[in-house]
C-alpha cells in the first residue's frame, strides 16, 4: 500500500496480534462474586436446559420407536381409545408441570442472582468514572479529596478484595462495559449515567471489551482490568497521581517540545505539562501500560511509532489522524513517551 | 396498462420500464456511494505549498513553536463525503473552534454561518485562514492540526452557510442545539465572492 | 462661581462632610481632588459612585440639555466612565484603546491630546466579552490605563506622554486586560482577564512611580502564590486550611483555573484593606473541576502595601453557572441591629445582595435581588451557598430555566450608593438560560469553556431592571423594568437624581427616592457606559455618558453575530435578537447640563 520507513515495524505489529497470555476472559472462570453469581445462574440454566434437551430427545426417540406401524390398507384411527387419550393427557400434564416448575426454578434463580448482584457490600469502594469513546475507554479515579483524582485510559487497576463502583457515561454512541471474568454487561448510554459494581477476589489480568456495537472499531475496543494486592494497588495509584517528570535525555526533551507545540497536545493530556486536552487518552503514564490503542497493540516503542505515524492502517476509522512526520521527529516523540512511566 | 396496447408492445414497454427503473436506481445508489465513501487511509499526497509559514504568527495554540511538520498530507479537500464533513464538525468542537465561533453564530470570533467572509469563502482561503491565522485574533494552527483534518474543518466551516452539497452536510444535533442542522441551511452565497455555491 | 447661590455650596459641603464622616480623614495619603471631579470610574475608593454635586436636582433635571458631544469613532462597547479632574476630561475607548483628553475650558469637545497605545490586533480574538475598556484612573498628575493586550500604561495627564508602560499579560495564552486600574497608597492595582481561555487570575500592584511590579496575588494555587500567610483570618471554616487553592482542585487544574480580577476594587483607608472579587473558575464545565475551586468567585480583603490576604469569602463555591465574583464592593456604614457596622454591599452574579462585615468577612445578610432558581439561599450560620440540585449540570444533559443566567442578576455594570437616600441603585438583568455542559480540552490560546447556553428573558418577559435596594430593610424600595438588560453603570447625586442608560439608547434621570422618571434623552447608539457627573470650569454641573453598544450583552451588534445560532455570543444572542433593530454600532461621548 505505501512504502515508508516504518513499514517493517508496522508489518510486524500487524503480524503479531495481541497475545493475552494471562488475560482471563472467560465468564465461566469467575474471579469475583458478581461473575460467580452469573456463572452459577448460567450453569443452572445450562443444567436445566440440558436435562430438558435430553428429555425431549428421549421423548422424540420414544415417539419414533413407538410410532404405529400402519399399512396403506390399515383403516385410520378415528377415535383413539379413551384409555390412551387419558394416558397422553396425563403425560402432557406432567410434562407441562415439570416445565413450569423448571421455569419457576430459573426465575427464582434469576431473581436471586439479581439480588445477589445488587447486594455486593460497597464499603471502602474504589470509585471509577468510566466514559466510553469511539474507540477507547476514559477512566477517572474519583476521590473525595479533589487533588487526589487521577486520569488514565484503557487499563484499570483495582485492588483485590475491595469493591469497585464504576460510573458509566458515554461521549458519543452506546457502548457496553463487559469484563466477563468479573461481571456482566452494562451499557454506556450517551445522556445517561449508569453504575456497575464488582469485586476481584483474585489477582490477575482480566480482559474486557465493548459489548455493544459502536462503530467500525468496536471489535478493537478492549479494556484491561488488572487486579492487584492492595499494597501494590496503593503504590500504583500513587504513581498515577504523580505528574510527568521533565525528561533529561535531549532527544526526549525535543520530543516533549514537539508534543506540546504540535498535534499531540490538541487531544492528549500529560499531567505536569501544559497539555491538558481531553479528546484522547491521557498519556501521563502511557509507558506503564501493557497495551496501547485500546488493547489493539502491545506497548512497544515500535508499535507506538507505527501507531503515531498512521493509526488508520491499524484501526481504520479511529479518530486519531495520521502524523506523517520525519523519522527524527517521530523517534523523538516516541522517546519522550517512553519516559512517561 | 389498458388493453389498447397490443400485448407484445405491452411486454416491451414493461421491459423498458424495468430497465429504466434499474438505471435510475443505480444512479441513486451511485450518488449515495460518493456521500458514504470513507477513505480512512488514502495515499499521502505532497504537503500543500501553503504550509510554509509566511511569518511568525501572534497566536499559536499550545506551547509556542513551529509544531509538527508533516512530510506529506494524508488527505485532500472533499466536501462530498458525509464522513469528512462530520469529522470536521467533531473536530470543530474538540479543538475549541466552537468556543470562539459558537455553532456558527460567532462569539469572540465572527459568525461563520452568514454571508460575510472577511478572508474568502473558497476552500483554499479557509484553509489558509486556519493554517496561518489572521491578524485580528484567529490563531494559526499550522503544525498543530494535520492538513487532512484541516481540510475536514474547511468542509465543515463551508457547510455552516450551506456552501457544500447538503447530502454531505451534518444533520440534527443531539443535545442543546443552537442552530438549525447544517443540512437544512439554505445556501448563503458569500458576498463579493466568485465562489460557486454547492448544490 | 458667583452665579451660584451660597446655599447650594453649603449643601454640597454638607454632602461632602457626610461622605467624609464615613471615612475618617487620617488614612488618606494624598490630597484629594476637589469634590467637583470624578477621578476614577467608581468616583471614590469606597466605590459609591455618588457625587456631592446638587445643582441638578429633582426639580430641574427635566431641563437638562446636550452641552456637547464627540464621536469616538469606535464600533465596540463603550463601557468606560469619563474621568474628569480639574478642567480636563479623559475618555478611554475600546480597542484600539485610544485615550482622549478634552479641555473643558474650551467650547465643544476640544481634544487637548490623544494617546494611542497601539495594542496588538490579535488581542481582539481572545477577549471574551467584546474588546471593551472600563476606564482610566487619575492620581497625582498621571492617568493610568490598561490596554487590551495586557499593558498598564502611566500617562502624564498634562501632556499625554507615556511615563511608563509595563507588560503584564500574554495574549498568546488568551490573557487580556479590560478593567480600570485602581490607585491606592502609591500602588496601581490591576487585574487580568481571560478565565474563558483558561488563564490563571491575578491581581498585581505596580509601583505608581516606576511601574515595576510590587506584588502579585494569584487567585488559585499554593498559599504563597495567593499571598496567604499568618495574617489570613477568613471568617468561615470552609475557607480555612493550608493550600486550599491547590487541594480544592483536581491536580494541576488550578493552573488553568481562572479566578481573574477583572472587576472593581475598593479600599477602606481606616481598616487599610483593599477589596476585590475573583471571577469564575475555568472551565465552565463544573464536572472537570470537582471541589470548591478556591479562590474563585469570591471576595478578598488584602493589605494594599504587601498584598497579604486578610480575609476571603466565597460567594459561589464550585461555581456552576459562570457566576463571577468580581462585582463592585461598595463600602458604607450601616445601622444594623442597633449599632453602626462597617459593611460592604455587593450585588453578585448569583442574584444575592450581600451585606458583609468588611473587617472580618462575616455575612450579615444575603437576599435575592433577582429571580433565582439555581440556589436556595445563603446559610448565614456557615456562610455556605445552598445549591438547588435540580439545576446542577451534568455532561450531555441540558438543564432548563437556570435563573439567574450566566450574566447574573447583575454583571459588571456597577451600582451606586446614595448616603442621602441610603439606597443602593443596582442596574441589573432579568435573564434565565438553558444550558448544557460537556467535557472540554484545555489548549493554550483557545477557549476553555465546555458549555452551551441559550439565554432568554426571566419571568415577566422584561430583560432588565433598575433597582433601588434598601440594605437595612433588606428589600427593594422601588424598581423600574426595562426592555433590555440595564448594562450601563449607575450614578447617584446629592441632588437626589440617579442616572443610567439603556441598551436601546435612552439616557435616563430618575428621582432617587421614588424612581419617577425625570428626564430622558435618546442617544444615537445603545448605552453600556458608566455615567459620571462633574463641575465644569464654568461652575456648572455636567453629566457625561458614553454611548456605543457592545460588551457581552451587546455583542450581537458590536460583533455582527448571527441570531440564528441561539448559542452564539455565549448564549446572549438568543436573548438579544431584537437589539439590532434598535441600535447599530458606533460610539459617542455625550455631556449634558442645565441650560
Amino acid at each position: 500500500m505505501k512504502a515508508h520507513a516504518i513499514a517493517p515495524a508496522l508489518l510486524a505489529a500487524l503480524a503479531s496480534p495481541v497475545a493475552w497470555p494471562q488475560a482471563a476472559h472467560d465468564a465461566l472462570q469467575p474471579a469475583g462474586p458478581q461473575a460467580a453469581h452469573i456463572a452459577s445462574l448460567w450453569w443452572l440454566a445450562v443444567a436445566i436446559c440440558a436435562v430438558v434437551f435430553v428429555a425431549i430427545l428421549a421423548a422424540l426417540a420414544w415417539a419414533l420407536w413407538r410410532a404405529p406401524r400402519a399399512q396403506a390398507s390399515t383403516p385410520p384411527e378415528i377415535s383413539p381409545p379413551p384409555a390412551a387419550e387419558r394416558r397422553h393427557a396425563r403425560g402432557v400434564a406432567i410434562a407441562l408441570g415439570v416445565c413450569i416448575v423448571l421455569l419457576v426454578v430459573i426465575l427464582v434463580g434469576s431473581i436471586s442472582t439479581d439480588r445477589a448482584l445488587a447486594s455486593l457490600p460497597l464499603q471502602d469502594a474504589v470509585h471509577i468514572d468510566l466514559t466510553g469513546h469511539q474507540w477507547w475507554w476514559e477512566a477517572t479515579y474519583d476521590d473525595p479529596q479533589p487533588d487526589r483524582i487521577f486520569h488514565t485510559a484503557n487499563e484499570l487497576h483495582v485492588p483485590v478484595g475491595r469493591p469497585v463502583i464504576v460510573t458509566l457515561h458515554s461521549d458519543d454512541v452506546i457502548h457496553s462495559f463487559w469484563v466477563p471474568s468479573l461481571d456482566g454487561k452494562k451499557d454506556l448510554i450517551p445522556g445517561r449515567t449508569a453504575q456497575i459494581e464488582f469485586r476481584a477476589d483474585r489477582p490477575g489480568d482480566y480482559r474486557g471489551q465493548c459489548a455493544e456495537y459502536c462503530g467500525l472499531q468496536h471489535a478493537f475496543m478492549a479494556l484491561d482490568v488488572i487486579a492487584m494486592p492492595p499494597g501494590e494497588y496503593a503504590a500504583w495509584a500513587e504513581a498515577q497521581r504523580r505528574p510527568a517528570a521533565d525528561p533529561a535525555d535531549p532527544q526526549a526533551r525535543r520530543g516533549r517540545d514537539l508534543f506540546l507545540s504540535g498535534t499531540c497536545m490538541m487531544c492528549h493530556a500529560i499531567l505536569g505539562t501544559t497539555a491538558s486536552a481531553r479528546s484522547a487518552p491521557d498519556l501521563t503514564h502511557v509507558a506503564s501500560r501493557a497495551r496501547i490503542a485500546a488493547g489493539r497493540l502491545a506497548n512497544t516503542p515500535e508499535n507506538l511509532a507505527a501507531w503515531i505515524h498512521d493509526p488508520q492502517a491499524i484501526k481504520p476509522g479511529a479518530n486519531m489522524p495520521a502524523n506523517l512526520l520525519a523519522p527524527d521527529d517521530l523517534h523523538a516523540v516516541v522517546a519522550y513517551l517512553e519516559t512517561l512511566r | 396498462m389498458s388493453s389498447r396496447f397490443p400485448s407484445r408492445a405491452r411486454h416491451r414497454l414493461r421491459a423498458h420500464g424495468a430497465a429504466w427503473l434499474c438505471v435510475a436506481l443505480a444512479l441513486v445508489f451511485a450518488a449515495g456511494c460518493e456521500r458514504e465513501t470513507r477513505r480512512f487511509d488514502p495515499k499521502p499526497v505532497p504537503s500543500d505549498l501553503r504550509t510554509q509559514p509566511q511569518s511568525l504568527p501572534d497566536l499559536q495554540p499550545g506551547q509556542p513553536g513551529p509544531g509538527m511538520r508533516e512530510t506529506a498530507s494524508a488527505g485532500r479537500y472533499d466536501e462530498k463525503s458525509a464522513y469528512e464533513v462530520a469529522q470536521g464538525k467533531m473536530l470543530f468542537r474538540w479543538y475549541n473552534c466552537s468556543g470562539c465561533h459558537a455553532q456558527g453564530g460567532g462569539n469572540m470570533g465572527p459568525a461563520l454561518m452568514d454571508t460575510t467572509w472577511i478572508y474568502g469563502s473558497d476552500p483554499d482561503s479557509v484553509f489558509s485562514t486556519i493554517m496561518d491565522g489572521r491578524p485580528r485574533g484567529m490563531p494559526s494552527f499550522r503544525g498543530r492540526i494535520p492538513e487532512a483534518q484541516v481540510w475536514e474543518l474547511v468542509a465543515y466551516v463551508r457547510s455552516m452557510s450551506g456552501l457544500i452539497p447538503n447530502e454531505a452536510a451534518p444533520n440534527r444535533d443531539e443535545g442543546l442545539g443552537g442552530a438549525p442542522p447544517e443540512s437544512m441551511r439554505k445556501p448563503q452565497p458569500p458576498k463579493d465572492s466568485d465562489a460557486k455555491v454547492g448544490g | 462661581m458667583t452665579r451660584h447661590r451660597p446655599v447650594r455650596g453649603a449643601r454640597a459641603l454638607l454632602a461632602a462632610l457626610v461622605i467624609a464622616a464615613a471615612f475618617p480623614a487620617r488614612a488618606q495619603q494624598r490630597p484629594t481632588v476637589d469634590e467637583g471631579s470624578w477621578p476614577m470610574p467608581a468616583h471614590d475608593v469606597a466605590n459609591t459612585r455618588f457625587s456631592p454635586l446638587d445643582q441638578i436636582d429633582t426639580r430641574n433635571a427635566h431641563a437638562l440639555k446636550l452641552a456637547f458631544s464627540f464621536a469616538t469613532g469606535t464600533t465596540h462597547g463603550n463601557e468606560a466612565a469619563p474621568i474628569v479632574v480639574g478642567s480636563t476630561m479623559y475618555v478611554a475607548t475600546p480597542f484600539p484603546n485610544t485615550l482622549y483628553a478634552f479641555d473643558l475650558t474650551k467650547p465643544g469637545a476640544h481634544v487637548k491630546w490623544k494617546f494611542e497605545p497601539h495594542p496588538k490586533p490579535s488581542a481582539q480574538g481572545v477577549a471574551c466579552c467584546d474588546t471593551v475598556n472600563r476606564g482610566v484612573a487619575y492620581d497625582a498628575g498621571r492617568i493610568f490605563m490598561n490596554t487590551l493586550d495586557g499593558d498598564t500604561v502611566a500617562i502624564d495627564a498634562a501632556s499625554g506622554e507615556p511615563v511608563w508602560r509595563t507588560h503584564l499579560g500574554d495574549v498568546a495564552k488568551g490573557e487580556t486586560m479590560t478593567m480600570a486600574p485602581f490607585v491606592v497608597k502609591g500602588k496601581v492595582i490591576v487585574g487580568n482577564s481571560g478565565g474563558e481561555m483558561g488563564v490563571r487570575g491575578w491581581l498585581t500592584a505596580l509601583d505608581e512611580a516606576t511601574g515595576k511590579i510590587a506584588w502579585r496575588a494569584y487567585s488559585t494555587g499554593p498559599d504563597a502564590d495567593v499571598r496567604i500567610g499568618p495574617r489570613f483570618k477568613p471568617h468561615y471554616a470552609q475557607d480555612q486550611g493550608k493550600d486550599l487553592g491547590v487541594t480544592t482542585w483536581p491536580p494541576q487544574a488550578w493552573k488553568t483555573g481562572g479566578g481573574n480580577a477583572w472587576g472593581w476594587v475598593s479600599y477602606d483607608p481606616e481598616l487599610d484593606l483593599l477589596y476585590y472579587g475573583t471571577a469564575n473558575p475555568g472551565p465552565w464545565d463544573p464536572e472537570q473541576r470537582p471541589g470548591a475551586d478556591k479562590w474563585t468567585s469570591g471576595v478578598f480583603a488584602r493589605d494594599p502595601a504587601s498584598g497579604d490576604a486578610i480575609w476571603f469569602y466565597q460567594w459561589s463555591p464550585h461555581d456552576l453557572h459562570d457566576y463571577d465574583g468580581v462585582n463592585e464592593n461598595v463600602l458604607v456604614d450601616l445601622e444594623i441591629g442597633g449599632r453602626t457596622r462597617k459593611v460592604l454591599l455587593h450585588a453578585d452574579r448569583n442574584g444575592y445582595l450581600y451585606v458583609l462585615d468588611r473587617a472580618t468577612g462575616e455575612v450579615l445578610s444575603a437576599d435575592a435581588f433577582a429571580y433565582i432558581t439555581t440556589t436556595l439561599g445563603v446559610d448565614l450560620a456557615t456562610g455556605g451557598l445552598r445549591y438547588n440540585p435540580a439545576k446542577e449540570e451534568h455532561a450531555g444533559k441540558p438543564v432548563r430555566d437556570i435563573c439567574p443566567g450566566s450574566a447574573g442578576g447583575k454583571d459588571w455594570q456597577p451600582s451606586a450608593w446614595s448616603p442621602r437616600t441610603r439606597l443602593l441603585y443596582i442596574p441589573g438583568n432579568n435573564l434565565c438560560q438553558d444550558a448544557e455542559v460537556h467535557e472540554t480540552s484545555y489548549i493554550a490560546g483557545t477557549p476553555y469553556v465546555g458549555a452551551d447556553l441559550k439565554m432568554h428573558p426571566g419571568p415577566g418577559g422584561y430583560r432588565g431592571e433598575f433597582t433601588a435596594w434598601d440594605p437595612v430593610k433588606r428589600r427593594k424600595a422601588w424598581s423600574v423594568h426595562e426592555y433590555f438588560p440595564v448594562w450601563s453603570g449607575a450614578l447617584a447625586t446629592a441632588g437626589d437624581v440617579v442616572f443610567y442608560g439603556t441598551m436601546d439608547g435612552w439616557f435616563k434621570a430618575l428621582d432617587a427616592r421614588t424612581g419617577k422618571l425625570l428626564w430622558k434623552y435618546k442617544t444615537s447608539y445603545g448605552i453600556v457606559g458608566q455615567p459620571v457627573t462633574y463641575r465644569g470650569p464654568d461652575g456648572k454641573q455636567y453629566v457625561a455618558i458614553l454611548d456605543g453598544v457592545g460588551g457581552w450583552a451587546g455583542a450581537i451588534v458590536s460583533g455582527d453575530l448571527d441570531p440564528r445560532d441561539a448559542t452564539a455570543g455565549g448564549g446572549f444572542v438568543n436573548a438579544m435578537k431584537d437589539l439590532p433593530k434598535y441600535t447599530r454600532k458606533g460610539g459617542t461621548l455625550y455631556v449634558f447640563a442645565l441650560p
